[in-house]
């Protein structure tokens, strides 16, 4: 995979213009769907996915979910049934990549992300104050242009949020990737953030989702060869690329919880009276 | 199906309380593994690795296909995962848990994708022929880190394997049985092993390799690292559980790499072994006509 | 007392000076009772149905096949470690052995319980208990007080302490009377002489409870690893099959490790 100047110029800027440390634009929106208890919508430059949110609800018929085929992916539901259960499942549209391609339901990419969205939530959701019940959580992918993963989780934490199920805090993702090819351990490889298609083609890269403000790494997942010394830069500056996905995040649950005050839809709680209000 | 016994409370606690005084069950570090075996097959290809209580077993076989069509020039190369009610009752015949899928994913993202075996190189004749290589992975027996033994027995059972030589002359291809040709090893660029990290604690303080099944049964978390001992990583996946410090991670892939290193080590020398083992008396034996009485 | 204990298979023919009699003209005749592995084929056969040492004791009358089975078949009067899977209105499910139908344990059946003061227990609780009812088409049953005397008797709930799983065959000989004799299991005497504190409870589903006793200065750190050498040398006294002088070594080698 020898990098050519396409991806990565000397003018430092890469094909879509960006610096190294530049994220897409980000714009999300929640409460889309009046029907559920929490949506979202996310768009990570081209990538956009849809968030449906239901429960904390009765669990279902397909007791003891653990088995992943079916969709599900049961997530460490911990002692004897004792918490809530995350239930996720993901729909790729056809339409959302160039090439049109059918992914059936046994998909094991998706189980995998499935699980990984479902476990990623888990540990900061408060599954123990809802036992014996299970939360629902529908991905629509509708546009696929890199970082994929990260924006599932990003959608599913802000319809996590709408569905005003306690969290412990954001789970924010994004993905980090490095110019230098596998084989070449070259010291002057630039760490890149936020990763498109034809740059996840092209280039190692991982995509890290931390807890909140602090470094605590609760996804991290890195699917192509790259050096280890290239791991710590790559590290940092996802994590880095991590908080200032929670600052768009939370800026966006904030400018709807001020929203929903001035319509009137919600009362203004006398804990919000410090929230300025324009 | 019946449902795969969780441990008690007593349990669940009292791993906890001993690892937070660094004591294992088994009395091991914690960053020790159980001892690792590996016996090949009396044919070419077969690997049974035994990790403590857990055992894999790993087939690799190869047959003459089509290419698919979109690859006209590379080889078919598949890894199948096999998780039966023989490992644990728990498990069922096609229909695979979510453990299995995650083992399956993992094996390939690993041995696969990593570029470990050159599918190139399997090709014969382009777009109209060309081998096709399996490897049929079997879990005899469960004691936790299951990831890791699999990932070791398929790439030993690929390193030990041999597919028939073949041979193209003017647009026609033979493959020659074992008793014309010697069969030849198949055509590998790097070794790529599996580390799984397992965290404990409220906060995934406590890092642990090699854990038991009990022991996984209690993490809160786990990270598998794939590298080779080139110091390049095939594959990271922490997928979700407890959130851990981005440091610790980091330390624990040197600590992986080190590993990974002995694991290669170990491969290189039984592959030796064994090979030793099959070339008794050397050329001259090959040679000689005697018959054996 | 038998001294020899000949290896019986399936369908062997029991040689009948094997078999006891009352010997003893005084005594009152009693019946015959054949132990597990035995099946009586009327009018007077006894055939074997699993392989294993055929053990008789003459002055009781009885006889049994000693053998090391993989599955936990509850008897009545057995001594169990189960763990509660859930609690119903009036039972709790415990399981003596995975992949099983759990046994019911009344709320009611422990020392002094009443609807008020009966135990909470909540799911994964362990407690010691003894089965009162088996049958092949029903659950089982078990009971964690003495239906005779109220008494508990050492049964009831287990707090902290860890469980170790060992072969059936181990856990019969831990729990025999004389079990240093008989058994030719010496090794919790040997690392109670070497000054560890413990205690244990064996259950006969396979499973021996192991517990530190705090020492005199209430010193917690003890406690696991003493915990964990108890359960390493009676896992590795069950599967490498050792004798009383290896346990010996055993036992000395686990001790200086731990120190």
């Amino acid at each position: 995979m020898p990098l050519d100047t396409s991806t990565y110029s000397l003018g430092l800027l890469r094909v879509d213009g960006r610096r190294w440390n530049e994220l897409r634009r980000i714009h999300a929106q929640i409460r889309t769907q009046a029907a559920a208890d929490g949506s979202s919508y996310l768009e990570m430059g081209h990538t956009k996915v849809m968030c449906v949110v239901t429960g904390p609800t009765e669990p279902g018929p397909r007791r003891g979910g653990n088995v992943g085929s079916a969709g599900g992916a049961g997530a460490a539901s911990g002692g004897q049934h004792k918490d809530a259960e995350v239930l996720v499942n993901i729909v790729i549209a056809g339409f959302s990549s160039v090439d049109r391609k059918r992914r059936g339901k046994g998909d094991k990419r998706t189980l995998e992300m499935q699980s990984t969205v479902a476990n990623a939530l888990a540990a900061s959701l408060h599954i123990h104050l809802f036992p014996h019940s299970q939360i629902t959580i529908s991905l629509h992918v509708l546009s696929q242009d890199g970082s994929l993963l990260a924006a599932l989780i990003n959608a599913a934490t802000l319809a996590c949020v709408d569905a005003g199920i306690p969290m412990t805090d954001y789970v924010a993702a994004c993905t980090a990737g490095s110019t230098s090819t596998y084989a070449a351990n070259d010291e002057s490889a630039d760490p890149l953030l936020d990763l498109n298609h034809q740059e996840e083609q092209e280039l190692p890269g991982l995509t890290v989702a931390t807890l909140g403000e602090t470094d605590r790494v609760a996804v991290l997942v890195c699917e192509s060869r790259v050096q280890v010394s290239r791991l710590e830069g790559m590290l940092a500056v996802g994590v880095d690329g991590c908080k200032q996905v929670r600052e768009i995040l939370d800026r966006v649950v904030r400018e709807k919880g001020r929203k929903m005050i001035q319509e009137g839809t919600v009362e203004r709680g006398t804990g919000l009276n410090d929230m300025d209000v324009d | 199906m019946p449902r795969e016994a969780e441990p008690s409370l007593n349990e669940r606690e009292f791993v906890l309380k001993a690892l937070q005084e660094n004591t294992r069950l088994d009395g091991r570090e914690l960053d020790q593994y159980r001892p690792l075996e590996l016996t090949f097959g009396d044919q070419y290809g077969v690997a049974d690795v035994t990790l403590g209580k857990t055992r894999v077993l790993a087939k690799a076989s190869a047959e003459v296909t089509v290419p698919y069509t979109d690859r006209p020039l590379d080889g078919i190369f598949n890894i199948a995962t096999e998780l039966s009610p023989m490992t644990s009752p728990a498990f069922e015949v096609n229909r695979p848990t979510e453990t299995e899928v995650l083992i399956s994913r993992l094996l390939e993202k690993t041995v696969r994708r990593s570029g470990a075996l050159d599918t190139e190189s399997l090709c014969l004749v382009a777009g109209q022929k060309c081998w096709s290589i399996r490897v049929d992975v079997h879990v005899l027996s469960h004691d936790g880190n299951l990831i890791d033994a699999a990932c070791f027995a398929v790439v030993a059972a690929l390193r030990h394997f041999r597919k028939p030589d073949t041979s193209m002359e003017g647009g026609v291809l033979t493959v020659y049985t074992p008793a014309e040709r010697e069969p030849v090893p198949l055509s590998w660029l790097h070794s790529p092993f599996c580390i799984t990290w397992s965290f404990f604690g409220e906060e995934g303080e406590i890092a642990l390799l090699d854990a038991t099944w009990l022991e996984e049964q209690v993490r809160v978390g786990s990270c598998t690292i794939s590298l080779n001992k080139h110091g390049e990583i095939c594959q990271i996946a922490k997928l979700g559980g407890t959130p851990v410090e981005a440091v610790a991670l980091l330390q624990c892939t040197n600590v992986a790499l080190s590993r990974a290193k002995d694991f290669s080590a170990f491969l290189d020398r039984k592959l030796a072994e064994d090979a030793k083992r099959r070339d008794k008396g050397g050329l001259l034996a090959e040679l000689s006509a005697e018959n054996d009485r | 007392m038998a001294t020899e204990r000949p290896l019986v298979l399936p369908g062997d023919v029991i040689p009948p000076s094997l078999i006891p009699t009352s010997a003893n003209p005084n005594k009152k005749q009693q019946p015959l009772r054949l132990g597990p592995g035995l099946r009586h084929i009327p009018p007077s056969d006894i055939v074997p149905t699993v392989a294993g040492q055929l053990i008789t004791v003459p002055h009781k009358n009885s006889m049994w096949v000693e053998y090391n089975s993989s599955r936990y078949t509850p008897t009545p009067s057995d001594l169990v470690i189960a763990t509660i899977s859930r609690s119903g209105p009036d039972f709790y499910y415990a399981s003596l052995s995975p992949y099983t139908a759990n046994a019911t344990l009344p709320h009611l059946s422990f020392e002094g319980a009443t609807k008020k003061t009966r135990p909470q227990l909540p799911p994964g609780s362990l407690v010691y208990a003894r089965v009162t009812l088996a049958n092949k088409h029903m659950d089982p049953e078990i009971e964690c007080v003495s239906s005779a005397t109220g008494k508990a008797d050492g049964l009831g709930p287990l707090k902290d302490g860890m469980v170790f799983d060992i072969s059936l065959g181990f856990a019969r000989r831990l729990l025999m009377a004389r079990s240093k004799e008989e058994g030719k299991v010496e090794v919790l005497e040997l690392l109670g002489e070497e000054g560890l504190a413990f205690e244990t409870a064996v259950g006969r589903n396979g499973k021996v409870w192991v517990s530190g006793a705090s020492d005199a200065k209430g010193n917690e750190g003890v406690n696991a690893k003493t915990v964990v050498v108890v359960g390493r040398a009676l896992q590795e006294t069950d599967t490498k099959r050792l004798g009383v002088e290896q346990q010996r070594k055993l036992v000395k080698k686990l001790v200086r490790e731990m120190r």
